[in-house]
Formats: structure tokens, C-alpha cells, sequence
């Protein structure tokens, strides 16, 4: 009796003394609690676990990681970090919570990597792992007749691709290894992995046009295809090139009406309308996706700047909760999210240089400069369909679209119409009618393409 | 008597020791729940709150509603504040969410930043792009109209920061959005 008393107080007391929103987290010498909210966690402590020297400086306001040769340097508040003295752009941003550094399992892994250690598992069951446990990623090749097909297995975690001349990166969300050297036969010289990274580099006249993941067991495939006719087309085409991206296709089916109407069969009906509609006056176009296939956001802006095209349109078909709306509205990029995106994908461009304000700045006023052309498109976009009998006039607006950001030309996203309002469903559904909304959009294009620049405002 | 001396006397040494532990624990972390009661304290008057739900003009209207207990602390306030929002308008406006949701946890950071962490989304995305705006800039200009010191509103879902939901990026807070208001 006296003994149940004791263990009944003890447990008490131990309820008392555990942190509410600690998570524990498993490592080598066991659990340990760690602070958490949601899926971010306490950085500095994982940091400690794997036996690193954390000091901050309340002057700079920055954590220094020391371990062996290695040095992390990492401020709250910021989405760089300074790694053996090089600055590396991290997943997302080192936030204060409740007075403690906290930052996703992404971020935290790019932290941990140069250390030698991955957090692993999900936000309630984390492990904190020494990097040889990571997980080993199996790379195979296969030729085809149009190019190279490379899946990468090992790894359920979806990667961002990065292309650039002669090298393609994919960044996984947490720390990797190579399982072996890649199988089959393709246009890929090498593959190695840094850290987070894996790094393919390409046989000369070879890029990246297409990836999308599978799943059963988790792959992620990226189709690789000579780049001769973009290269032609990029250093001898005399005309204007126009991107035109159907949104959505393949299992990503955007809207759906209530007769079971597809926004992605509908906008891909009208990108290819307008596709021939422009090459018919000697515009050169092209479609991001010239089938039901799936293809992410950043693919779809990687092609069109790997095209220097001269515009970028996305094309889509809207949805609401409200019942009774209908009509067409185009967007182009917030400046908010432009300013803040820009000076990541600086940051992400300068990753293997030495950090350079100048470019960050360059890159920033060259994007904002682009917003006035994108305004200027959208403009041009909805003023035509406001001709339309029918459509209804919902104006132009800005908003952060992922599928805009990475655009390095001018860019707008059109909303032709609202599948959830059935009358609209049906119009947008009939060839007559996708055929005058390309009609229109080939007509505004054209005019933003024609109308010269407007000067600059005289100084006062 | 005395045989109870050794019992009460590990009994009071226990007691003493929960005391320390519970005076020397970090400051309370689920604000929503076990934040100092000055902080969290009711206002004990009816309030008014301002929501914004979705129209037909694709804009955000504001819908006033007196709440009663209205907590100061900024969590808190920011969770009564959604789920105000996500059980609808009582003047005929749109649902905010085009599917079931419940809010798991609510919190800010030092920066004006406050994180709403809803249930999972049903579908990998979010059918047309009026619906992922309305969505997103309903949540974020209701919680900066009525949670002082908030500035800008990230969403989570399922405990996780999501890059979009098949439109808008969503990995860094937004501020409101007056220009979506009707006026």
C-alpha cells in the first residue's frame, strides 16, 4: 500500500517534470525529448545530440556548430547558413518559437548533413541517425530512341530538380548516400551525392525534359532528351517563342465540373488551339505538356527558360465554393512573393560561389522589371476575353503562384472559366468555345508581343 | 502513529520535490491550454469578431460576430478566430474549406508570425485556384483583423509545412490581403 503511494507520487511528479510539447526523439544512446510544434523542431538541441559544440553569439546572432573539421553557422530568423564558410541557401527558414530556434526536418537537415547525421522517421517519431544509415539511393539508366531514362530508387522523398548546363541536381529533403555506382546504360557521365543531393552529371548536348514520381515502390524518374532542337531554336529562331502551360494532367485532374468535365482535358484542348493559332501568324509556341501526363509546377517554368521564351501563359479553369461564380480572371506574380522567392533562387544560383549581394540585387530588380511586362500580359490576356459574350469580366490580380516564381520571362496564369458553375462547365466543355478563347488568347498574346515597351517616366 | 512517521515524511519529501519541478518548468508550451491565466484570461465582456468568407464576386466579405470569452493570448485567440470561420456564414456567404476540417493546433513565433496547423486535406489539390485563394487569404485576413501582434499567417496541414496545394506557394507566412476585400 505504502509502496503503490510512493510510485503513484513518483509518476506524478514525472508527469509534471515532461515538457507538454516535447517529442522524443531517437538516437544512438536512446530517446531524448526535444522541443517541438507541429513539424518543427528545437535545432540547436538536435544539433547538440550529435555531439557538436553549439555557442551562440548574442552580437551576431548566429549558433556556431563545431564538429571535427567541420563548422555550421546558422542565425534564427534567417534561410542561409554558412557552412565550412560557404554560404548554402537552406529548404526554409530557422524560425524562434517560444524563445528556441525551430525549423522543419528539411531545414534541420541541412544543418545536420555537414555534420555527419540525418533526422530521419516522421514529425512524431523522429531518429537522429549518423549519415552512413542514410538512405542508400540505387540509380539506374535506360536508353531509348528519344534519350535516357534515369529512375533513382531508395527514397520515398519527392526531389526539387535544378538543372543547369552539363549537370542535373535533385535535392531530397534529408541527407543521402549512393547504395552504387549507377546500373544500365545513358547519356550520364557520373552521379555522386553531396549531403542532401544528388548530383548527375550529363553527356554533352543532353537536359532534363520531363520527371515524375512513381510510387509502389517510391521512384522518381527523370527522361532525358538531346537538347539540339532547343539549342537551334534558342540561337537561330528570328521570331518570338511563347510557353503555353495546360495546367494540371495526368492523376492531378484540377477542377471538376458537374458533369464530370476535366480542367485538365479542357485547358489542354485550349493551349493547343492557341498553339496553332499563334505558329499559324509565324509565333513560335510551345506546350509544356503535349499529352495527359503529369508534370510538376517548376517544370513546367524550367522549360520555359530553358526556351528563353518571350512569355509564359498557364492556362487553367477555375473552381469555387461560392456556387454562383463564374467568369475569367488572370494573374500575375504578387511582388511580395517575387522578392522573397528571388533572393532564394539567387541565393540557390550562387550555391558553389562566393556569396555576392550585387548578383542577389541584379537578379531582384531584373525580376521585378519583369513584373510590369507580366502586368502588362495579364492585362492584354483578360482585355481580350472581356470581348467574349458570356464571359464575365473578374479582372486581373497578383497572387504568389508557384508555377510563376521560377518564371524568368513574363508570366501570367488565366482562369478561362469556372467549372463548378454548371453553365460555364458545359460552354467550357464545347470545342467552339475553347476555340474563341484561343482565339483570344492568341489575339492578346500577339498584341503584348507587338506593343513596344513603354518608356521609362522622365526624371523630374 | 509512528508507523506512518517514515511514510509521511517520504510523502512531504515527494511533495516538496513536485513543488520545485513544477515552479522550475520551462514556461508553459501549449499556450491554448496552460498559458499563465493572466495571458489567456476571457475578455469578460462579448466581442466582435471579424471573419471573411468567399462571394460570387470572387471577393472576401467581412461578416461580424460577437463571441463571448474571447481569449488576449495570441494562439488561443487565433484557434476561436478559425474555428469561427470554419463553422460558416450566418449571412448565406460561401464555406471557407471545400471539405471537413479541424484545427490541431494553433501557435506564433517572435516575428508576428502565427501558424494554423489544420487537419489533412482530403485530395492532393485543390480544385481551381479561386478556391486555394479564398481558402488561404479567408484564414490569414481573419487572424490579423482580430490577434493583435500578428503580422502574417502560414498554414500547415497534418503537422507539416505543404509548398502549395496545387497553386499558391505556401511555404513561407502570407500577409493579409485587403485587396481581395469587398468593398
Amino acid at each position: 500500500m505504502r509502496t503503490r503511494f510512493l510510485f503513484a507520487l513518483l509518476g506524478l511528479m514525472l508527469c509534471f517534470s515532461t515538457p507538454v510539447s516535447a517529442v522524443p526523439v531517437m538516437t544512438p544512446r536512446g530517446p531524448v525529448e526535444v522541443f517541438s510544434r507541429a513539424d518543427l523542431f528545437d535545432v540547436a538541441e538536435l544539433v547538440r545530440l550529435t555531439g557538436a559544440e553549439v555557442g551562440f553569439s548574442a552580437a551576431a546572432g548566429s549558433y556556431t556548430a563545431l564538429l571535427g573539421e567541420r563548422e555550421v553557422q546558422f542565425t534564427p530568423g534567417g534561410t542561409l547558413a554558412v557552412v565550412d564558410g560557404r554560404l548554402v541557401p537552406l529548404p526554409g527558414p530557422i524560425r524562434v518559437v517560444e524563445d528556441r530556434p525551430v525549423a522543419t526536418m528539411a531545414t534541420i537537415n541541412a544543418l545536420l548533413a555537414p555534420l555527419g547525421w540525418s533526422l530521419r522517421g516522421t514529425a512524431a517519431a523522429p531518429q537522429l541517425v549518423p549519415l552512413a544509415a542514410a538512405p542508400g539511393l540505387e540509380i539506374s539508366l535506360t536508353r531509348s530512341p528519344t534519350g535516357t531514362l534515369v529512375v533513382a530508387r531508395g527514397s520515398s522523398l519527392r526531389p526539387r530538380m535544378d538543372p543547369s548546363p552539363g549537370e542535373l541536381r535533385l535535392t531530397y529533403g534529408a541527407p543521402l548516400r549512393l547504395a552504387a555506382p549507377p546500373t544500365g546504360e545513358g547519356e550520364v557521365l557520373g552521379a555522386e551525392v553531396r549531403d542532401t543531393t544528388l548530383l548527375l552529371r550529363l553527356a554533352p548536348g543532353v537536359e532534363a525534359v520531363s520527371t515524375y514520381p512513381l510510387d509502389n515502390p517510391p521512384r522518381y524518374v527523370v527522361r532525358l532528351a538531346a537538347t539540339a532542337p532547343t539549342a537551334d531554336l534558342v540561337t537561330h529562331r528570328v521570331g518570338p517563342l511563347v510557353v503555353l502551360d495546360p495546367g494540371h494532367g495526368g492523376e492531378d485532374h484540377g477542377a471538376r465540373g458537374p458533369g464530370g468535365e476535366l480542367e485538365k482535358d479542357i485547358v489542354l484542348s485550349v493551349a493547343r488551339m492557341t498553339a496553332a493559332r499563334l505558329q499559324a501568324t509565324g509565333i513560335e509556341a510551345r506546350l509544356t505538356r503535349e499529352g495527359d501526363e503529369n508534370l510538376s509546377l517548376q517544370d513546367r517554368t524550367a522549360l520555359a527558360n530553358r526556351l528563353r521564351a518571350d512569355a509564359f501563359v498557364s492556362i487553367h479553369a477555375n473552381a469555387s465554393t461560392a456556387r454562383g461564380a463564374r467568369g475569367a480572371e488572370t494573374y500575375f506574380m504578387s511582388a511580395d512573393a517575387s522578392d522573397a522567392v528571388a533572393a532564394r533562387a539567387a541565393a540557390t544560383e550562387n550555391l558553389d560561389a562566393s556569396p555576392d549581394t550585387v548578383q542577389l540585387i541584379l537578379w531582384d530588380l531584373a525580376h521585378v522589371a519583369n513584373l510590369n511586362a507580366s502586368s502588362r500580359l495579364a492585362r492584354a490576356i483578360q482585355g481580350r476575353l472581356n470581348h467574349l459574350q458570356g464571359i464575365r469580366d473578374r479582372g486581373v490580380r497578383q497572387a504568389p503562384f508557384v508555377v510563376l516564381t521560377g518564371a524568368t520571362m513574363p508570366a501570367a496564369l488565366v482562369e478561362i472559366g469556372f467549372l463548378s458553375n454548371r453553365e460555364e462547365a458545359a460552354r467550357l466543355a464545347s470545342r467552339p468555345a475553347q476555340d474563341s478563347i484561343a482565339a483570344a488568347l492568341t489575339e492578346a498574346i500577339l498584341s503584348f508581343l507587338r506593343a513596344p515597351e513603354p518608356s521609362p517616366e522622365p526624371e523630374p | 502513529m509512528s508507523e506512518y512517521r517514515p511514510l509521511l515524511i517520504a510523502a512531504a519529501i515527494v511533495a516538496v520535490l513536485v513543488l520545485v519541478v513544477v515552479l522550475a518548468r520551462p514556461r508553459p508550451e501549449s499556450p491554448d491550454e496552460d498559458d499563465d491565466s493572466a495571458d489567456v484570461a476571457p475578455t469578460p465582456a462579448p466581442a466582435n469578431l471579424v471573419l471573411f468568407f468567399p462571394g460570387d464576386d470572387g471577393l472576401l466579405h467581412r461578416e461580424s460576430r460577437e463571441v463571448h470569452g474571447l481569449p488576449t493570448a495570441l494562439p488561443a485567440r487565433a484557434r476561436l478566430v478559425m474555428e469561427e470561420l470554419i463553422s460558416g456564414s450566418a449571412k448565406g456567404f460561401a464555406p471557407v474549406f471545400p471539405w471537413p476540417i479541424t484545427v490541431e493546433e494553433t501557435f506564433a513565433d517572435d516575428q508576428g508570425n502565427v501558424f494554423v496547423d489544420f487537419s489533412s486535406p482530403p485530395v492532393a489539390t485543390v480544385g481551381g485556384t479561386s478556391t486555394e485563394l479564398m481558402l488561404v487569404f479567408a484564414t490569414v485576413n481573419s487572424i490579423v483583423a482580430n490577434c493583435p501582434g500578428s503580422e502574417r499567417v502560414q498554414v500547415l496541414f497534418a503537422g507539416r509545412e505543404v509548398k502549395t496545394l496545387g497553386h499558391l506557394d505556401l511555404s513561407t507566412p502570407l500577409r493579409p490581403r485587403p485587396d481581395l476585400v469587398a468593398r
